[in-house]
């Protein structure tokens, strides 16, 4: 991050892969990266927005990704990220997290605890860190906790119930309820996502946003 | 040497941390299992992704299967 002692330089930025380069790798998941590539969720008002922060002179112009192609997140977020990098020109490369644990190193999250993925870091073009996204929404984690309180409530379980304290069976069916409730909000968490990209770039680039 | 059909399938990622949580506890109870890295194999993660959405996934002998593993939400595949 905006460290002194930070190990993406230059060169090393330069090192990532390029998303072609990315799929190419990937012995998995090919079918939904391709999926959500096809189904962008930026709006033109959020390309014009991107367009305009890249052309700022201390603006972003290099986009470094950290991901994983097996990671869920990844194939839904990424493909936006990849959009983004087309439609302003910023310079995208992609390190693979568990190939790179320094550059990961730096963008835990959860107190330094989760090496959450995806990360995508923003940059100048001489890649002076900007400001970066890690792993999904707000919003998709609030609606996790929500579906995980609605699940239960369903189930009759108490509130301190937990996937940790649960007997099996009764770990497994509360976790389909979970997982039920959570699959119909994935398209409005990626676009959630966008409009938490662009916040966190207006803040420090001191833009306006109206996301 | 274990009976193929008597032994756990458990389907993993090896960068989830709930997947390597599982997996040092059945380690630490030399529990005999068939690991299958749905990372590194289209045709392994389809075959996980039968059974359900969220690995570790394990498949028992029984045909019971369980998603996650403790406190953990495990990683959706």
């Amino acid at each position: 991050m905006e460290t002194a002692t930070t190990v993406v330089s230059s060169a090393r930025f330069e090192q990532g892969l390029s998303y072609g380069d990315f799929l190419a790798g990937a012995a998995v998941n090919r079918d939904k990266f391709e999926q959500n590539y096809r189904n962008p969720v930026l709006t033109e008002e959020d390309l014009i927005f991107f367009r305009k922060a890249s052309e700022l002179a201390e603006g972003p112009r290099r986009l470094l990704a950290i991901a994983e192609a097996w990671c869920g997140d990844v194939y839904r977020e990424l493909p936006t990220a990849v959009r983004i990098a087309e439609s302003t020109g910023m310079e995208l490369r992609i390190f693979l997290r568990d190939e790179n644990p320094d550059i990961m190193d730096e963008f835990l999250s959860n107190n330094g605890k989760s090496r959450a993925i995806p990360v995508f870091a923003f940059y100048t073009a001489d890649t002076r860190y900007i400001t970066h996204f890690t792993e999904r929404s707000a919003s998709a984690h609030a609606g996790l906790a929500f579906a995980m309180d609605e699940a239960k409530a369903k189930l009759n379980l108490p509130p301190s119930a937990s996937f940790g304290n649960l007997p099996d069976s009764e770990r497994q069916v509360f976790f389909q309820e979970v997982i039920s409730r959570i699959e119909p909000h994935t398209e409005q968490w990626r676009r959630d996502a966008v409009k938490e990209i662009r916040q966190l770039l207006a803040a420090a680039l001191h833009l306006p946003d109206t996301a | 040497m274990a009976d193929p059909n008597e032994i756990p399938i458990v389907y993993t990622i090896r960068g989830c941390d709930s997947c390597v949580n599982l997996l040092k506890k059945w380690d630490a109870e030399n529990l005999i299992y068939d690991e299958r890295r749905v990372e590194v194999s289209q045709a392994t993660l389809d075959e996980a992704r039968r059974y359900g959405k969220m690995v570790p996934i394990v498949v028992w002998p029984d045909g019971r299967v369980e998603q996650g593993f403790e406190d953990s939400f495990g990683c959706m595949i």
